[in-house]
């Protein structure tokens, strides 16, 4: 059951360790809360198809280990992705504050026109809350990111989040801002889309499989 | 006649008449008294005539009387009579005036179930009946009793149906007596077959359509009439788990209920043994034991029958559905279900269910291709993304660290628990859930504790990851790699921690002293296998297929490996063992993708659908292989600044080396897991694959150990010297100096780099030996350069290339240094008489023709004639050569 989409982006997911980087992906992916997530040891990976604007997209999520330790190993997956998600913990102010070197390391790392979408993960812990919501959407205005609050334990916004950034970088597509074909835009076609390609182009040409 | 003569005549007459009247006187007074007395006795009976007349006339009179008395009495006792009579036919009215209503007692007995009852009343009044049959309307009441009495039987024939569904013993008991009673018990064994074999058809036909009903919602397709296997066909997915738990508890219930009919037998036929106390005539224990003998056998073949229509139902079921994008948890949650069932049936009937294990295998086949399928994808990305990074982990990491690989860990817990569990299961499924329940529920509820899901990781990969705990706690540790290093070397990681000592042993074995060299790919890797082992456990029957697939991880990394590092430089072909070059070349036919293949695979919808039957041929061909792997761009091999990616280089190689490490520890799992028949195949896998990992190391540093130094440079600078010499040199050549800068530079940098990126002994050895390897060819070249040499430019010669190894020796610990006879032998050849020369050059065939004849050239001793007969020897051998 090979699956076809019409484009595949890849995305990324940074953030401090603990923000629950691995706890949105597995909600996204899953549809349920990773009880006792563990740290991530370098990149895991995990992927779905979406639907965006009338077009399915495979997204090929790289789940980032936020360890200092792993930074190297992380590091080179930034090359090449064409959205991220970079999360802090509302209930951390370090989380927070990090955020700036993330983002510069995003920012030489990855492609510049990657698209970065700011999760304020933990939303559930009102209580805990150390971030206010205003002052992480004035830094994203700053910095020209998106921005959700999420939970990946009730699952609040985590596939909008997905969802945005993915229309985001669909949106540039259409609107030629971003070039598809261009060499580490992480943005491929897919079967669907490569299929209509080539059925304009075999129309000229191959006959020569009929044997 | 005269007057006279009747005179006389009447005289005579007178005379007598007058003696006559006289004699009649006489007589007459003689019998007077006589006469009288007579008389008398005449009138004495008349007068007793006239008493007699009276006396009867009375008597007729009294008799008249008498008559008339005694004629009304008769009539009395007459109507006596007849009251008596009318008493009687009452009473016989009254009984049949019961018979008749005894009907509708009946019909409430059979209502109340009591049909032991109902059927003694019927017989009794059936009894009844054949007393009466001399009245007119009893024909019709027994013939409407005989009527009651099959419909007693048919609604005996319901009830012993029911028990299908739910064994009942007081219910049952009362049927078997009832049965018994119509003297039926043997056909009432064949009913209740029947009815097992219909109740399971029924159940399972109900079922599946129920949730199909439930799935198309519309309720207006009539899936009533449908075929069951076509029911199951439209089973939509996310419904087939919840269908089949309930699927397998129905037809659970069916078997308990036939399980527990036959150990109502059992027990009965115990009982009656034990209280036949009175004695029998034997005729009737003979039949009685006879009958007993039908039922157990009976009931005995039914068993295979009535699984062999439970393992069909399931079976069918199973089969058709697609499950090959069921998540791993889920898919994992059918085997264990359908597994249960095998062992239900293993208690039920000791069988070894084949259809079911087959619907087993066809499904773990299905779903491990798919899933093995994109595992492959995904480790081709995984390989295409990875930039070769060194991932650190702790020292003593070993794959039994991993999620994954709890299972392991937890074995020999876990045959403990099994054990425990064995005992458990001693007791058996139809023990254990008499009572209610089955073991169909029990995923929900003894998840946790039992630990039986627990083997698949995934869905709960989230606990613990012993892994990343152990050495996260030292956390946010400044220039880690190197702490982790050290503490390595001076033995401190705590082998104490470490439990287990098998886990030592891979310890000690792969890590040795060092961290070991793991990429993130690797880790992923390592991962896959311990799920790809965990499906062998679950999926034993395909646990060979899985085998297989796990070699494929291996290959592939070791393939792309090989790709991506070691098959750029020219010198490679000539590196390779012949081993290492069939293994590759095997991975390259059976694994990969051709890149022409690639680009008609890419564009497979190009022959559009008028082909299909092409298209579909390729693509199963294409089906087990995976896309020729390509570097990641961030990786530059180029680049002389980082010799040539030696970084990644190193990364990725021993990646490998730890790669093939663990697959080797994990080779008796794998052998456990694998029929005995097929271990060759293992064997030849890790002696003639896992096993060129190191081998590996070769070709992919070769690259780096040529590029490395300026080979070419320092023969053309040794081209430079003068050989033909007259003096004993006291000092070396300049040239030397200038390799040896290059090599203490080349050390340095080696140095660098290892403090980035460890670099393990064996690959320091490898790319020195390289590097010597490789120095000294060009030594010799340079040596064979020489036109003209004297005995003292020999001198010179090994003069410098003293020089160049003590300087060596110093650069590394490389003992001893490699390829030093090639040099030596090469220079100290010149000294040889013709004939010791001659038996040299036929033993060195390491040497080029090249180099020989040149050395045969300068050789001064040699007269024109045997040089050339020595060179047209070389010559010929060459020849040979090629
Ligand atoms: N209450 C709450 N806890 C969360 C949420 N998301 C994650 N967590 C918890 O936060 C902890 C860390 O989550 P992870 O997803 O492992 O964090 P991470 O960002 O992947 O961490 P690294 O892999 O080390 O980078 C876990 O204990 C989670 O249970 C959330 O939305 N709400
Ligand atoms: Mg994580």
């Amino acid at each position: 059951m090979s699956e076809t989409y019409d484009y595949l982006f890849k995305f990324l997911v940074i953030g401090s360790a603990g923000t629950g980087k691995s706890c949105i992906l597995h909600q996204f992916i899953e549809s349920k809360f990773k009880q006792d997530s563990n740290h991530t040891i370098g990149v895991e990976f995990g992927s779905k198809v979406v639907n965006v604007g009338g077009k399915s997209v495979k997204l090929q999520i790289w789940d980032t280990a936020g360890q200092e330790r792993f930074r190297s190993v992380t590091r080179s997956y930034y090359r090449g992705a064409a959205g991220a998600l970079l999360v802090y913990d509302i209930t951390s102010r370090e989380s927070y504050n990090a955020l700036t070197n993330w983002l510069t390391d995003a920012r030489t790392l990855a492609s510049p026109n990657i698209v970065i979408i700011l999760v304020g993960n933990k939303k559930d812990l009102e209580s805990e809350r150390e971030v206010t919501f205003l002052e992480a959407s004035r830094f994203a205005q700053e910095n020209e990111l998106m921005f959700l609050e999420t939970s990946a334990l009730t699952g609040e916004n985590v596939e909008e989040t997905f969802l945005r950034c993915a229309r985001s970088i669909l949106t540039k597509i259409e609107s030629g801002e971003l070039d598809p074909e261009r060499m580490g835009s992480g943005i491929q076609f897919g079967d669907a889309s490569l299929r209509r390609l080539n059925r304009q182009q075999s129309t000229s040409r191959k006959p020569d499989c009929a044997c | 006649m005269g007057q006279r003569e009747i005179e006389e005549r009447r005289q005579k007459l007178r005379d007598q008449l007058q003696a006559v009247s006289r004699k009649v006187s006489d007589l007459v007074l003689e019998n007077h008294p006589a006469y009288a007395v007579e008389l008398q006795r005449v009138m004495e009976l008349q007068q007793t005539l006239q008493n007699a007349n009276v006396i009867c006339s009375n008597s007729r009179r009294k008799l008249n009387a008498a008559t008339h008395q005694f004629t009304t009495s008769l009539g009395l006792l007459a109507n006596y009579r007849k009251r008596q009579q009318l008493v009687a036919l009452l009473k016989s009215l009254r009984t049949i005036k019961t018979l008749q209503r005894t009907d509708i007692r009946l019909r409430e007995m059979l209502e109340e179930e009591d049909y032991p009852g109902a059927i003694q009343l019927c017989l009794e009044c059936q009894k009844a009946a054949s007393t009466f049959k001399h009245y007119h309307c009893i024909r019709r009441l027994s013939s409407k009793l005989q009527d009651t009495l099959v419909m007693i039987e048919e609604s005996l024939d319901v009830a012993l149906s029911k028990t299908c569904a739910k064994f009942d013993e007081h219910h049952y008991f009362k049927l078997q007596k009832a049965y018994k009673l119509l003297g039926k018990t043997q056909t009432a064994i064949d009913q209740l077959h029947m009815h097992f074999t219909s109740a399971i058809h029924s159940t399972a036909f109900n079922i599946v359509l129920g949730f199909v009903e439930l799935s198309s919602s519309g309720g207006e397709t009539s899936s009533q009439k449908r075929q069951y296997s076509d029911l199951c066909r439209n089973i939509s997915g996310d419904l087939f788990t919840p269908c089949l738990i309930d699927l397998c508890k129905a037809l659970w219930e069916v078997m308990k209920s036939y399980h527990c009919t036959m150990q109502w037998h059992e027990h009965q036929s115990v009982e009656s043994e034990t209280t036949e106390g009175e004695p029998i005539s034997s005729s009737a224990m003979v039949e009685t034991s006879l009958n007993r003998k039908y039922l157990q056998q009976k009931l005995q073949h039914g068993l295979t029958r009535i699984w062999g229509d439970v393992q069909q139902k399931v079976k069918i079921f199973v089969l058709s559905t697609d499950l090959s994008y069921f998540k791993y948890e889920e898919f994992i949650q059918v085997l264990d279900i359908v597994n249960r069932l095998i062992q239900v049936g293993e208690e039920f009937c000791d069988s070894q269910s084949e259809g079911l294990q087959d619907s087993l295998r066809k499904q773990s086949i299905n779903y491990f291709r798919s899933y093995h399928r994109a595992r492959m994808d995904e480790l081709h990305m995984f390989l295409e993304n990875e930039a070769w990074e060194l991932c650190p982990v702790k020292a003593s990491f070993s794959v039994l660290m991993l999620q994954e690989f709890k299972f392991l860990r937890q074995k020999s817990k876990k045959t403990e628990l099994n054990n425990s569990q064995d005992k458990l299961s001693d007791v058996g499924y139809f023990d254990r859930y008499a009572d209610g329940g089955s073991p169909f529920d029990i995923q929900t509820e003894e998840e946790e504790t039992e630990d039986v899901m627990a083997t698949n990781g995934v869905g709960t990969s989230a606990s613990q990851e012993t892994t990343s705990q152990d050495s996260d706690s030292d956390e946010d540790v400044p220039d880690e790699l190197k702490q982790e290093f050290i503490d390595e070397k001076t033995g401190e990681d705590a082998p104490n921690k470490r439990p287990s000592s098998y886990r030592r042993r891979i310890d000690s074995k792969a890590a040795g002293k060092m961290a070991p060299i793991i990429t993130n790919t690797t880790l992923n890797v390592c991962r896959l296998f311990g799920r790809y082992l965990q499906m062998m456990t679950v999926l034993k029957p395909i646990a060979f297929d899985v085998t297989i697939c796990m070699s494929q991880l291996f290959d592939y990394y070791l393939f792309s490996i090989f790709t991506f590092f070691g098959s750029e430089a020219e010198a490679v072909s000539r590196s390779l063992s012949n081993k290492l070059r069939t293994t590759l070349k095997r991975i390259h036919d059976n694994l990969i993708l051709d890149e022409d293949d690639d680009v008609h695979f890419s564009q497979p919808g190009g022959a559009g659908s008028d082909s299909g039957v092409v298209a579909t041929m390729t693509d199963d061909s294409k089906r087990d292989k995976v896309p020729h792997p390509h570097l990641s761009s961030i990786v530059d091999l180029m680049d002389e600044r980082t010799m040539y990616g030696l970084a990644q280089r190193i990364v990725a190689t021993e990646s490998l080396v730890f790669l093939a490490e663990q697959f080797e520890f994990l080779q008796p799992h794998l052998e456990a897991n694998i029929p005995a028949s097929k271990n060759p195949f293992l064997q030849q896998f890790y002696s003639q694959t896992v096993s060129t990992a190191q081998e590996l190391r070769l070709p992919v540093y070769v690259s780096i150990a040529s590029r490395s130094i300026d080979y070419d440079n320092l023969t053309q600078q040794m081209h430079q010297v003068k050989w033909d010499i007259h003096d004993i040199m006291s000092q070396h050549s300049a040239y030397v100096d200038k390799l040896v800068v290059e090599f203490e530079a080349f050390h340095q940098r080696l140095s660098q780099l290892s403090k980035k990126v460890p670099v393990p002994k064996a690959v320091n050895h490898v790319i020195w030996e390289h590097c010597i390897r490789l120095a000294n060819h060009a030594f010799v070249n340079g040596y064979a350069n020489a036109k003209k040499c004297t005995n003292e430019g020999r001198a010179l010669m090994q003069l410098d290339f003293q020089q160049f190894l003590i300087k060596l020796e110093k650069l590394t610990d490389l003992r001893p240094i490699p390829y030093r006879e090639f040099v030596d032998s090469y220079v100290k050849a010149y000294y040889f008489p013709e004939a010791q020369l001659e038996t040299w050059i036929r033993d060195h065939k390491e040497y080029s023709g090249r180099q020989l004849s040149s050395l045969v050239t300068c050789i001064p001793q040699l007269n024109k004639k045997s040089r050339q007969r020595i060179i047209g020897m070389i010559e010929e051998s060459e020849k040979n050569r090629r």
